[in-house]
């Protein structure tokens, strides 16, 4: 029931914005619909807890630790993006951004299509992480790009639409290797009693057959899914597209992009890590795991150090967490697996925070571009700036924040499993985007005052803003109980044990 | 009692091995070709063969839910998307040609290279004490998807680099029927319906790609670096 609900109440989001003719029906639509969202996403996180897992339509439908967590992070970002979004579209509108139609016809168009397929780009998230079909899986992963690639052309300029062609293209290429991998894998269960059936491609189904699928099926399938899901994920060397849909769809739509999208991609990773350890032991995805997991942590280095745009910045940035989430995913172990789950948690809440602030100073200053951002965003806009600085710190892993904790128990689990190598990597690139965010984002915001003007106040944008800073500052001290079951269930997922 | 040769495994083979060397060949035939309306074509044609493969098999396995993928195959390859792409060419007025950045004589020697490798990849599926339909068939399919690739990164148009998206994924297609008779149905729903509109949005990109840099060569969208 839970799992309908969830389902159902973003596409009725969407039909409502899409029929409504009024701005304001659209925004109490939207913001109304993830609210109702996340209350589903808490309850069936309570309800997992409880029962250790969910399932309904004969297990097509399938919700366990790991889908609720992902499911609970989506639904809260969302929530936030769509109160941000009020503020942030209403802005646009009045600077012109959205069209300089006098009848207001051409601004509406566009709002319709934002609060229109934001919910259907949610519901397409919401499924990868209830579907337990594995073909189903992919439809919904496919289905986030298509919902999500007109959002990157919101603003209809040159560089948008190139972004999105980026987006789509290879998104396009990355999905099909994991239609191939999905493909292989079911091959690889189908002389399994039953499946000829739906059941066949069963995650749940097949992971409770994982040692008896068909080896070389298996390990040929696996390599395909880490390409097709890494490209979503935006792991080097397959993270183009990432930096350029990142700096051109609408600030709320990043944030979703950069958090929400991550993790769905990752879960899908994720779901057939657990199929190939179980039919080929840890050592064989851990190690492609780490070799993809280090090159993006890598490769994001230098281009953090010379970035001269402050959203592509962040951008590379996600692709750094990526990284490390799949080298942690790479590691394995309780341990390991653990400080997956905390980390994915930490980034999904700092990361789309970071993004939201970036928003804001666009807005303000018009430019992406640390050098046209005459003065210090801490004078213009005081509440931003700290806020800014504050996630800044927190993502690059200094304590107290909690991000600290998920990295430094991800290394543990490195020196622990005996991965040398890996552990001074991780270190030698953390300390790089240490530097390198620190120096941008330090000068940014507390550079030497301009003659900018001060901001006015922004309810909306500054709302969202604080809430997720509060949550942010929270958890770095406090987990709550409840929360920290969760996250320790999902981590028992993952690890198996 | 039914017809006894309508039933013959040897024969059902033969049939199924023949349409996928001519769903092969207009894969190559896709590689050499230099104008777009053709290339729209000869990517309809080989999705035709690909449903007559796909009822074939569900003909001799007495598989109903393949007879669905078929159908859809012909509606949504065969006659809604390449009626799409025609119509947007007719609309941006582009008639020209695709101008590969390897040329054709090379290419197709490639894409012999590939449908090699192919062959060697779908040996280590073989397994000859299962009896099935789909021997030739897998290679043919993993041929399709490497020579798929090597066009996306051969052409400069971005029409062509959809069909070539789009030919990589009736490999896919090719590979579902002849390892596992087709995913379940729900799931060969799902692809489609994907399928479908990833044509559409990647339609309307090329339109507005056209529309915003009077030309459709991707290499010129390099405006976005670092």
């Amino acid at each position: 029931m839970l799992l309908v609900a969830l389902l159902l109440v973003p596409v009725a989001t969407a039909a409502v914005a899409f029929a409504a003719r009024r701005r304001a029906v659209m925004e109490a639509a939207n913001v109304a619909g993830f609210g109702l969202v996340f209350l589903i996403a808490v309850a069936l996180a309570a309800e997992v807890l409880r029962a250790g897992s969910v399932s309904l339509a004969d297990g097509f439908f399938y919700a366990d630790a790991l889908s609720a967590l992902v499911i609970l992070l989506t639904a809260s970002v969302t929530l936030v993006c769509a109160t941000y979004a009020v503020g942030y579209l209403r802005d646009d509108e009045r600077s012109g951004a959205l069209g300089d139609d006098e009848t207001g016809a051409e601004q509406l168009a566009q709002l319709r299509m934002y609060y229109a397929l934001t919910p259907l780009f949610v519901f397409a998230m919401l499924f990868v992480a209830v579907a337990n079909n594995l073909g189903v899986m992919w439809a919904a992963v496919e289905a986030t790009t298509l919902a999500s690639v007109f959002l990157v052309t919101f603003y209809g300029k040159i560089t948008s639409i190139e972004a999105a062609w980026k987006y789509a293209i290879i998104g396009g290429v990355g999905l099909s290797m994991a239609l191939f991998g999905t493909i292989l894998a079911y091959y690889a269960g189908h002389r399994l009693a039953g499946s000829d059936a739906l059941a066949g491609l069963n995650w749940s189904v097949l992971a409770s057959h994982a040692a008896e699928l068909d080896r070389p099926s298996m390990r040929l399938a696996f390599v395909l899914i880490l390409l097709g899901y890494g490209t979503k994920a935006g792991l080097a060397p397959m993270h183009t597209w990432k930096p350029d849909a990142y700096s051109e769809a609408p600030v709320p739509s990043t944030a979703i992009l950069s958090s929400a999208l991550l993790n769905c991609a990752l879960y899908a990773l994720i779901r057939f890590y657990i199929l190939t350890r179980g039919c080929l032991g840890a050592e064989y995805p851990g190690r492609l795991l780490l070799l993809f997991g280090l090159l993006s942590m890598g490769v994001a280095v230098p281009f953090i150090l010379v970035q001269k745009n402050y959203r592509r910045l962040l951008a590379y940035h996600t692709i750094d967490h990526a990284g490390i989430m799949v080298t942690a995913l790479g590691i394995g172990g309780a341990l390991g697996s653990l400080g997956l789950m905390l980390h994915m948690t930490f980034h999904t809440i700092a990361k789309s925070l970071l993004f939201l602030c970036a928003g804001n100073v666009s807005q303000h200053f018009r430019t992406d571009l640390f050098a046209k951002v005459k003065g210090s965003v801490l004078r213009a806009m005081p509440l931003t700036g700290v806020v800014f600085l504050m996630a800044m710190l927190a993502i690059v892993g200094m304590p107290p924040f909690s991000l600290f904790q998920s990295e430094f128990l991800i290394l543990r689990a490195a020196f622990d499993g005996g991965r040398v190598l890996t552990g001074v990597l991780f270190v030698l690139f953390g300390t790089g985007v240490f530097t390198g965010a620190v120096l941008h984002v330090g000068s940014l915001i507390l550079g030497p005052p301009g003659e900018a003007a001060v901001a006015a106040r922004r309810p909306w944008r500054d709302g969202s803003l604080v809430a997720l800073a509060a949550v942010l500052v929270i958890i770095g001290f406090w987990v709550p109980a409840p929360l920290l079951e969760l996250i320790r269930a999902a981590a028992r997922v993952v690890s198996g044990q | 009692m039914p017809i006894k040769p309508l039933y013959d495994m040897q024969l059902g083979e033969r049939i199924v091995t023949l349409m996928a060397a001519l769903v092969l060949v207009l894969q190559i035939a896709m590689v050499a070709q230099r104008w777009i309306v053709a290339h729209i074509r000869i990517f309809a044609a080989q999705s035709f063969f690909l449903a007559a493969i796909a009822a074939t098999i569900a003909w001799y396995n007495h598989a109903p839910h393949i007879y669905v993928v078929a159908a859809l195959t012909l509606i949504v390859k065969v006659m809604l998307v390449p009626i799409l792409f025609e119509r947007l060419v007719k609309r941006v007025e582009i008639q020209e040609e695709i101008a590969p950045i390897i040329n054709v004589p090379i290419s197709v020697v490639i894409a012999g290279g590939l449908t090699l490798v192919g062959y060697v990849v779908a040996e280590s599926f073989y397994r000859p004490e299962e009896p099935g339909l789909g021997h030739n068939a897998l290679a043919v399919a993993i041929s399709l998807f490497l020579i798929g690739f090597f066009t996306m990164i051969n052409r400069r148009k971005a029409l062509t680099q959809v069909l070539a998206l789009l030919s990589l994924e009736n490999g896919l297609f090719l590979a579902a029927i002849s390892l596992t008779y087709g995913m379940p149905l729900i799931v060969e729903l799902g692809v489609f319906f994907d399928v479908l509109v990833a044509a559409m949005v990647l339609g309307i990109l090329v339109f507005r790609i056209r529309e915003s840099f009077d030309s459709m060569d991707v290499s010129r969208l390099r405006r976005l670096r670092g």
